[in-house]
């Protein structure tokens, strides 16, 4: 009797806190309208670098009108959680609903389901198999990004033939975006035969593993030149590294991050260059698509996208380019505001 | 290690079955301390590097907040609850000191940040105990629900955007250093003399023994058992203020993930440790070097160069830890024919 009853008491206790963590991240429900409604879906929540983008996505949102933008996703990078989501937005129907999957492999089931109930499917930031999704867009090729890096390295280094140990510290092993990139990076530093890539570590979108990550390297390859993080987690996880180590300048970072978060480091020359595209103008343009999408002025061969502020854009097959990279140097970082 | 409480007026006998347990907790932390010990020459031999002062610093910083959790966490253990809503706590902690302290948001002054985050602390930490003595909820469940819902709090409290821009004031308890060593170092040593004195020597450490060892005859030796179990559910809940105090603020971001997988790291080191995960057993001192043991095992890792996947090891490693030590104390304490009482409250 007094087992049953403590039992029942634990699990009225442990459904109590399902229930909290469930109502918490499920987005309030919109009052009907015949507004496009456009789900935007980010990787991780709460992520600077997509909170930035969700930023353009509403600027684009508020400029077309007829546009009402859900911007959700799971605050832990949790693949599970972010199909969930995906799934719930198909029940409700709405128009378009955009990913950036952390996971290709668990995304794309949820996101096929969506697009046979006839819910517009495309990604942004990450891509997923291409019969999951008509469109992505796409920030930058990965030979832009994975050429960009590696660049970026070795002007940091200097020097005619620049020299030394590099690692990276990507975001999981199963990244699409940061195998995609790491491949056109191994393809670069074939420019560069004094480079040596001597270790590639992940860090599960976790800034403290990142941290420790780097300190660990740092210290089992006593030669290291250089530190590629490249995930807007790993690099500043890298960085913070490096600093506390005191060899700021002696060994090099850089990596994908936005640039409010790396601005101290850019400032005190732990990091010389950090690679990135508009992350706002990336969120506006996924929303531009997602909308011409649903109203039908986007269709499957089109070459061009007229993208409102960012005026005409390329579309090469099925990708829609946003196009140019970005490098923030101390320079010109404080003239960006994201 | 540990004196057991056999002489006391009011404490039972040790029957055999204890006796056996007990040699068992020391003879594990012998074993742990080898282990350890094996693992660092193996790995210095294979880089020399390891040996460096900077890496044993390193390692011993990134070990501190499992060592301070780790010693509340042997107290929980020992008196034979458990708390696994640590990791949460931690994060939620984490996601206060940031609110509290950030210039974005409330800004207040650092000395009233850091009270604030320890009160909180023991108050989630007193609300365990309450769910456990008051409630008479098994803790394993309670902490369980804890766990979820204290993570959820810290979403609510996060607003679901990172905490930049800490104040440097704020940065100096993770970062700083005192007299040579880093200060979360000496705040961990601190902690761990504490919690070791305690233990061995405070009438509070022998009650905490006394009914870990057995509930009902604490209670007849009118021993305050609802009590004493309060106080170190508070305890574990302060001990994470202070481990929040002067492990979040290495970083220059407070994430809503801070803490995520943190209890199961505390609770494996104290099982490793050598504390009877039925309680009544153990001692700090194992917690400590299994601690140190299970921090060093990605270092290890990244050292003698495995490949990329080879930090995915580490869980792995970490698990297979707690098993060999869970069945160790199993195989120890198999009840004989005498045992019968002591193996029905198991």
């Amino acid at each position: 009797m007094k087992l049953a009853s403590r039992l029942a008491l634990a699990a009225a206790v442990a459904l109590a806190a399902c229930n909290l963590a469930l109502a918490q991240t499920s987005p309030a429900t919109p009052p009907p309208s015949k507004k496009t409604v456009i789900c935007l879906l980010p990787k991780k929540k709460g992520l600077p670098y997509f909170t930035t983008c969700a930023k353009g996505a509403e600027e684009a949102a508020r400029e077309l009108g007829n546009v009402e933008l859900i911007y959700d996703g799971p605050t832990d990078g949790s693949p599970e959680k972010a199909a969930s989501m995906v799934d719930r937005w198909t029940l409700r129907g709405v128009d378009v609903i955009a990913v950036s999957p952390n996971d290709p492999q668990v995304l794309g089931q949820a996101m096929k389901k969506a697009r046979e109930k006839g819910i517009h499917v495309i990604t942004w930031d990450a891509d997923a198999a291409p019969e999951a999704r008509e469109f992505m867009v796409n920030q930058a090729t990965a030979k832009d990004i994975g050429y960009a890096l590696v660049d970026a390295m070795a002007k940091d280094i200097g020097g005619e033939q620049p020299e030394g140990e590099v690692a990276i510290i990507t975001a999981t092993l199963t990244a699409a975006n940061q195998n995609e990139w790491m491949r056109f990076m191994n393809e670069r530093l074939a420019k560069y035969p004094k480079l040596s890539l001597v270790a590639t570590k992940p860090s599960n979108e976790d800034q403290r593993l990142a941290f420790q990550i780097a300190q660990d390297l740092m210290k089992a390859h006593p030669r290291l030149k250089g530190i590629f993080g490249i995930s807007s987690v790993a690099f500043p996880g890298a960085a913070e590294a490096v600093k506390q180590a005191g060899k700021s300048g002696s060994v090099l970072v850089t990596g994908l991050a936005t640039p409010n978060d790396m601005k101290s480091y850019v400032h005190d020359g732990t990091v010389k260059s950090v690679v990135l595209w508009n992350t706002i103008d990336l969120g506006y343009l996924t929303v531009q698509t997602g909308a011409a999408l649903a109203s039908g002025k986007l269709k499957p061969g089109q070459t061009t996208l007229d993208a409102g502020r960012l005026g005409t854009k390329q579309i090469e097959k099925d990708q829609v380019l946003l196009g140019d990279i970005l490098v923030f140097t101390k320079d010109n970082i404080d003239k960006f505001d994201f | 290690m540990r004196t057991p409480p056999a002489n006391g007026p009011d404490s039972p006998g040790i029957p055999p079955l204890a006796l056996r347990r007990m040699l068992a907790a020391s003879r594990r932390q012998f074993v742990t301390a080898a282990v350890l010990l094996f693992t660092l020459v193996a790995v210095s031999i294979a880089n020399p590097a390891f040996l460096s002062g900077q890496n044993l610093r390193d390692l011993l910083v990134q070990s501190a907040p499992v060592v301070i959790v780790g010693c509340g966490m042997t107290l929980v253990i020992l008196i034979g609850e458990i708390d696994i809503s640590v990791g949460s706590l931690l994060g939620l902690l984490a996601a206060l000191m940031g609110v509290l302290a950030s210039p974005q948001r409330l800004g207040l002054p650092i000395p009233l940040v850091i009270a604030g985050v320890l009160v909180a602390g023991a108050a989630i930490g007193l609300l365990n105990g309450l769910l456990v003595t008051r409630g008479r909820v098994p803790s394993i469940i309670a902490t369980l629900g804890m766990l979820t819902v204290l993570r959820g709090v810290t979403e609510l409290v996060m607003g679901g955007e990172w905490i930049t821009n800490l104040p440097p004031s704020l940065r100096w308890f993770g970062t700083g250093s005192s007299l040579g060593f880093p200060f979360s170092l000496w705040v961990a040593a601190a902690v761990a003399m504490a919690i070791f004195a305690l233990a061995r020597f405070a009438p509070l450490g022998i009650r905490i023994l006394a009914i870990g060892g057995n509930p009902d005859a604490a209670a007849i030796a009118r021993i305050s058992v609802p009590r004493t179990k309060l106080l170190v559910f508070a305890l574990v809940g302060l001990l994470t203020g202070v481990a929040a105090v002067i492990a979040v603020p290495q970083q220059s971001v407070i994430e809503s993930g801070i803490g995520a997988g943190f209890e199961l790291v505390v609770v494996t080191a104290v099982v490793v440790g050598g504390t009877s995960i039925r309680g009544g057993y153990g001692g700090v001192v194992g917690t400590i070097l299994a601690a140190l043991l299970l921090g060093s095992i990605r270092t290890t890792l990244v050292f003698l160069d495995l490949g990329e996947s080879a930090v995915y090891w580490e869980r792995a490693i970490q698990g297979a830890f707690i098993l060999v030590a869970v069945l160790a104390d199993h195989l120890a304490s198999r009840p004989g024919p005498d045992d019968s009482l002591a193996g029905a409250r198991a």
